[in-house]
């Protein structure tokens, strides 16, 4: 197995797990940038060049960014990080979702085509996510999906300032 | 071979799913939401590395899930900073004014 990929793999993974089990905010975005950059390793090792560029932008340079923002913004003390579940529950949710993971992984254990080695050729791959390449089937196939997301941002975009904006009174 | 892969992004989206169960901090349970959608563009990226040479579509619909975990955010954190406004906490279990 490619060893850039278990290592970013395993560094996301233990990333995440730190990232979810933090109190302070501030060190759980911390432990998530370290996720997202391992992540974006993964890609490439997917031959998903122009994905883990937009990946790192995207998620480090903008949602990360304005998470680190309104962290500032609240500028939380810490005894207003709130109470945490009692350790009895939070250890059987820890179990229910190890039992998710067993659930989703056993078809994937049974599957044998997925476990064989890919039959596209190097110099294939290697086009496979270039931006050529995915910008021809997005522009060329998802067209329409592609109008509709630029909607679907304005959207949003509208709707967080008019959640965000400060009442005025009179 | 896209199995490890898979395993990969199955096992980023339960640690998603604890965090966002288990945990009552507004801002994690949004972070958590963001590993979610990684640990899915993880194995779509798998799946189109696999099946998708002639025409990589699941990276594509990467990006439309990165579009709209943006939007995503950019509405969940107005609305954490408006109850901020309102409530003063950002703990889960004291947002109950809805729950009878």
């Amino acid at each position: 197995m490619n060893p850039v990929f278990l290592l970013g793999s395993t560094v996301a993974l233990v990333a995440s797990v730190m990232m979810v089990t933090r109190r302070n905010p501030v060190y759980a975005s911390v432990w998530l940038l370290g996720a997202f950059l391992c992540m974006a390793v993964v890609f490439l090792t997917l031959h998903a060049s122009f994905l883990a560029f937009i990946h790192i932008l995207v998620y480090t340079g903008a949602i990360l960014v304005l998470f680190v923002f309104v962290i500032m913004l609240l500028n939380l003390k810490d005894d207003e990080f709130g109470e945490e579940h009692p350790r009895g529950v939070r250890l059987s949710v820890a179990g229910m979702c190890t039992a998710l993971f067993g659930v989703l992984v056993f078809p994937i254990l049974r599957e044998p085509s997925l476990w064989e080695p890919g039959v596209v050729t190097a110099e294939k791959l290697a086009d496979l996510g270039s931006v050529e390449s995915v910008g021809n089937v997005m522009f060329l196939k998802f067209g329409l999906q592609f109008e509709l997301v630029s909607v679907l941002i304005m959207v949003a975009m509208f709707g967080a300032m008019v959640l965000a904006k400060k009442r005025v009174q009179g | 071979m896209i199995a490890p892969y898979l395993l990969f992004s199955i096992a980023l989206f339960c640690v998603g799913a604890y965090g966002v169960l288990a945990r009552r901090n507004l801002l994690i349970i949004l972070m958590s939401l963001e590993l979610m959608l990684n640990g899915v563009n993880v194995s779509l990226v798998a799946f189109a590395a696999r099946f998708g040479a002639a025409a990589p579509a699941g990276q594509v619909f990467v990006l439309l899930v990165m579009a709209v975990a943006a939007a995503e955010v950019a509405v969940g954190l107005a609305i954490v900073i408006s109850l901020f406004r309102t409530k003063q906490t950002v703990d889960t279990h004291t947002l109950r004014s809805m729950g009878g």
